[in-house]
């Protein structure tokens, strides 16, 4: 395949470092090498470098918008809350051969233990069971009055409370304590919150499609439409986001003339996500709308504030309350009004009276009860170089449209523009902060989902899984037949009768038993009570099927599947992997096929694809089924695309084999994979995940029994050189244009390295060479911790050193270049 | 509806490739592959191998059936003795990605992959190929792992691909 032309956004992003020229002044950096920031280790550690180094590093805070992709995941620090100290991660420790014929006995135990127990599960940030755990939890809507968002704008968030607390909520400080339906505690310390701005994200419902009483031709005409556009643009966003950091770390690897740190750290270590993967399923997780077919982004609590600086503050609040329960503001209205009001004083240290603070928190508590909260936090802007600052990171559950926003105005006005990786908050608020989440979470978001949870339980759902609550569906069942039949000739009147809750709104209203069912199977799995969660959404399959409430069905299907795969479970695997096939079946059609909804099946079989891969055994063929369904489908775009073909590679490279020769491993499988997915970035010009991808796909064939992959194939082993070649020709154009810079050194010797590995281990007849190429590209790793924040390129100029030092390293082949 | 057929030997190594196209219904025997589809015949070809080693062992018969699916490549297997394997990918003429096989067809060969038909034509086929593969390596100049060169062995395999495919 011929790489395709320059598109318009790599075009953008090479342009952006000759405009960019905020030099950093030595001074601030021997400061910033204090601090405990990731970035700032690798920094320091950078080798001086000769003059021309003020040219390469022109737009650090450019550098520091991608960084999520080009630190390792295990140094990046997720949260400003006091990380876990990362346990252990046994290689391959939960998973088992099974359903297979090498799987016969013994090891069956992955199945019988929750994922969540299998160890070091949930401690990596990039890991799609610890994403899956962090994207589903409660959602806490922020709801600020004018004076707070004043007093934080002062401290320089311009979007008010909501984005000074929300790096806080990644992780909740300590341990949080819950207790499952049964009363058992349990205690999690990576529990998290997600802070919204009140009535943010806010989806419309659709209730043309799979309305029971309509005409199915029309729905899918008009309704569909608008909300599949949003939709999709959710995902051409998260493609976006994901090709620039891509784009970005491209140029700076080829700018910063050392072999990528990425690539060769993630290697051949299948528990090791990509980032970029990872980073890909993060934007499309954090996004999740606050739709009426699932309630995870419905507010669980919503939180009131007021500063010291309000006139009158209790008026304040109550002006607040009636907003967020009747105004214009309000939230749609199949959200449940119902949720926890929150109310929080912020008092401003330095220009407010503490004495009058105290007492209005009294006054407050008299009010409103309990959930209150006084918070204290200085009012100034805190500067790196104030002695107490801490930097504060940027939130990782960002959505997708604002880091977009976030790069293109990094790369549009240089004047301006305000770093937003580089903010800095006192220590002391810092503190209080994390005090107050903890608090409010604590006391009183957790135990009033519990309190909710085990009064919907009682008063709904047991009554409908109990004989009665069976009769009563059947009885519905059997009305819904009639009232269709009427439907059709009623003109829709008719199916509002009493026994379908669904029919004329398009949606379930909030006091409804399904709504409520649905509420409660979706707090159960937010505190992680799976089989609870489990068995209300499995009750409530067959009800939004009855009632052709195909969005919900799809939905309810989909985090049935889940709970299925993360709780632990007796049922034999076969059965199991039957079941879950079939409910992603019902979701993937429904989305898909019945509501035009890309977003959700996409969402839906990624994350079922790495649950299964993580059951291992014949998981990972379904894992690996469901990813072709999902590419057959063209949901996504070519990043994505290619993305998931990597990650294929991965899923079969995770399945270990029987005995010496490995019976029963998938690794001519992986290492196809491998070569699709660097096909596939060649393609985009890519070329530092397509080498990833072929130096990987060469490892897998060197490990096989015949060692010798492929080559022996004729015609699949010339396209496995010429794809090389490919890549030799992308990588030596970036290379090149890079030497021509003026620095030779170090530029040459990265750029050689990498050609080296690529013509040794052409041919691979024994495992001498394979090994050799790991060392090499791990020693290139290795060194390669300076290339993160070089800013890439600068422009052309005629080649001198060129020819003369690369002839040495390359041979002849290179003389046909013309350059020079 | 192409078929490319390999006979793989102990190390991974092709010892005879055949492409052909099917006879039947009017077909004339040549194979539809794009340029861009040879190398990955081979690649998938190549990666079932894997799921051989995990079938065979499921089974005492020598003709195992479709194994394996990439995309709309079938691949079936038959074993023979020695750890030689031979392996037909076929790819049904439906060629949209999009759409799954259906049942609409399954009387004509190639249709629907997995239909009794299909498995039993593909049967006759290898089983023909294998007593012709047997006569061949009954050569007192062929070795184990020796690439297969006989042209009369090469006809012999057209005829059964057009005689049941």
């Amino acid at each position: 395949m011929q790489p395709s032309e320059d598109d318009p956004l790599t075009a953008s992003l090479q342009s952006l470092p000759m405009a960019a020229s905020s030099i950093r002044p030595p001074k601030q950096r021997l400061l910033s090498s204090d601090s405990v920031h990731p970035l700032a280790q690798s920094e320091a550690s950078l080798p001086l470098r000769p003059a021309s180094d003020h040219q390469r590093r022109s737009n650090p805070s450019a550098a520091s918008l991608f960084r999520s992709t080009l630190t390792p995941p295990g140094s990046r620090s997720a949260s400003p809350a006091p990380s876990l100290s990362s346990g252990t991660r046994s290689p391959g420790g939960g998973r088992a051969l099974s359903g297979s014929v090498f799987g016969g006995g013994g090891g069956n135990t992955a199945f019988k233990q929750s994922l969540l127990d299998t160890p070091g599960a949930a401690d990596n940030p990039g890991d799609p069971l610890n994403l899956v755990l962090r994207s589903f939890v409660p959602h806490i809507a922020i709801h600020g009055s004018q004076d707070v968002d004043e007093l934080v704008r002062e401290k320089g968030f311009s979007n008010g409370l909501w984005e000074l607390l929300r790096p806080f909520g990644e992780r909740i400080q300590g341990k949080v304590t819950i207790r499952d339906s049964n009363g058992l505690s349990r205690s999690w310390e990576d529990f998290a919150v997600r802070f919204t701005r009140f009535g943010d994200g806010v989806e419309t419902p659709d209730p043309a499609v799979g309305g029971g009483g309509r005409p199915p031709t029309t729905t899918a005409a008009n309704g569909g439409q608008s909300q599949s556009n949003s939709r999709m643009n959710l995902i051409a966003q998260v493609e976006r986001v994901v090709d620039r950091h891509l784009s970005y770390a491209e140029d700076a690897c080829m700018g910063g003339s050392l072999s990528p740190t990425t690539p060769t750290r993630q290697g051949f270590d299948i528990d090791a996500t990509s980032p970029y993967y990872a980073l890909y399923l993060r934007r499309l997780l954090s996004g999740i709308p606050l739709a009426c077919h699932e309630s995870f982004a419905h507010p669980v609590a919503a939180v009131m504030a007021i500063s010291s600086r309000n006139p009158s503050p209790i008026d304040a609040l109550r002006k607040l309350y009636v907003e967020t329960s009747q105004g214009e503001h309000r939230l749609p209205v199949w959200v449940d009004g119902d949720y926890l009001r929150y109310y929080v004083l912020v008092h401003d240290e330095e220009q407010s009276d503490i004495t009058k603070s105290m007492a209005l928190f009294e006054q407050m508590k008299r009010h409103f009860g309990l959930h209150c909260h006084l918070l204290r936090i200085r009012s100034s802007q805190s500067a790196e170089t104030d002695d107490d600052s801490i930097p504060l990171p940027r939130s990782d559950w960002m959505t997708a449209a604002e880091e977009l926003a976030d790069i293109e105005r990094s790369e549009d006005d240089q004047q301006d523009y305000e770093d937003p990786t580089a903010r800095h908050i006192f220590e002391s608020d810092a503190t209080a902060i994390r005090t107050f989440i903890r608090e409010m979470v604590t006391q009183s978001v957790v135990p009033t989902m519990e309190r909710n949870i085990s009064v919907w339980n009682d008063q709904v759902a047991s009554r409908r899984k109990g004989l009665s609550g069976k009769l009563m569906s059947f009885g519905k069942r059997w009305g819904a037949f009639g009232s269709s039949s009427r439907a059709s000739s009623g003109a829709g009147a008719g199916a509002a009768s009493a026994s379908n809750n669904y029919d004329s709104l398009g949606y379930y209203k909030p006091d409804t038993p399904e709504a409520i069912m649905r509420r409660l199977a979706d707090f159960a799995f937010m505190l992680r009570d799976w089989k609870l969660a489990m068995s209300t959404y499995e009750l409530l399959r067959t009800d939004f099927q009855n009632d052709k409430a195909w969005r919900y069905h799809a939905a309810a299907n989909e985090m049935a599947a889940l709970a299925l795969l993360i709780m632990p479970q007796s049922m034999s695997s076969k059965t199991r992997i039957d079941t879950i096939n079939q409910m992603l079946e019902q979701t993937f059609y429904s989305y898909h096929t019945r509501c035009n909804s890309p977003y959700g099946a996409v969402r839906s079989i990624i994350l079922a694809l790495e649950l299964l891969r993580l059951r291992g055994g014949s998981g990972i063929d379904e894992a690996v089924r469901w990813g072709i369904r999902l590419m057959e489908a063209r949901l996504m775009g070519p990043v994505g695309d290619s993305l998931l073909r990597e990650r294929m590679a991965i899923c079969y490279a995770s399945k270990q084999g029987a005995g010496s020769q490995a019976w029963g491993s998938r690794r001519r499988k992986s290492a196809l994979w491998s070569v699709l997915g660097a096909e596939a970035w060649i393609g985009q010009e890519k070329y530092i995940q397509a080498q990833r991808c072929l130096n990987e796909a060469r490892k897998m064939y060197s490990l096989l029994p015949a060692e010798c992959g492929v080559q022996k194939f004729v015609v699949a082993s010339d396209f496995l050189a010429q794809l090389n070649d490919q890549l030799k020709e992308g990588l030596r154009m970036d290379v090149s244009s890079q030497l021509m810079d003026g620095e030779g050194g170090d530029g040459l010797r990265g750029g050689g390295e990498s050609e080296k590995v690529d013509e040794e281990s052409e041919t691979m007849d024994d495992r001498k060479k394979a090994r050799r190429t790991s060392l090499i590209s791990s020693g290139g790793g290795a060194g390669g911790a300076g290339g993160l924040e070089t800013a890439p390129l600068t422009p052309l100029q005629p080649a001198r050193l060129l020819h003369t030092l690369k002839d040495d390293d390359v041979g002849g082949r290179d003389g046909k270049d013309g350059f020079g | 509806m192409s078929y490319y057929f390999a006979i793989i030997g102990t190390q991974d190594n092709p010892l005879f490739e055949y492409e052909f196209g099917t006879s039947k219904q009017g077909g004339d025997g040549q194979s539809r592959f794009t340029d861009q589809a040879r190398h990955l015949n081979q690649f998938i070809l190549h990666s079932s191998l894997d799921i051989v080693e995990e079938v065979q062992w499921t089974t005492g018969q020598l003709y195992l059936k479709a194994i394996d699916r990439f995309f709309n490549n079938y691949i079936s297997c038959f074993m023979t003795g020695g750890s030689i394997k031979f392996l037909l990918l076929h790819q049904p003429p439906t060629s949209a990605i999009l759409s799954v096989p259906s049942t609409r067809n399954s009387t004509s060969i190639g249709a629907n992959p997995t239909s009794p038909q299909t498995e039993e034509a593909i049967k006759n086929f290898f089983t023909e190929v294998y007593e012709n593969y047997v006569k061949a390596i009954m050569s007192p100049f062929y070795k184990v792992n020796m690439e297969i060169k006989n042209p009369v062995f090469r006809s012999r395999v057209a005829a059964a691909g057009r005689k049941y495919l």
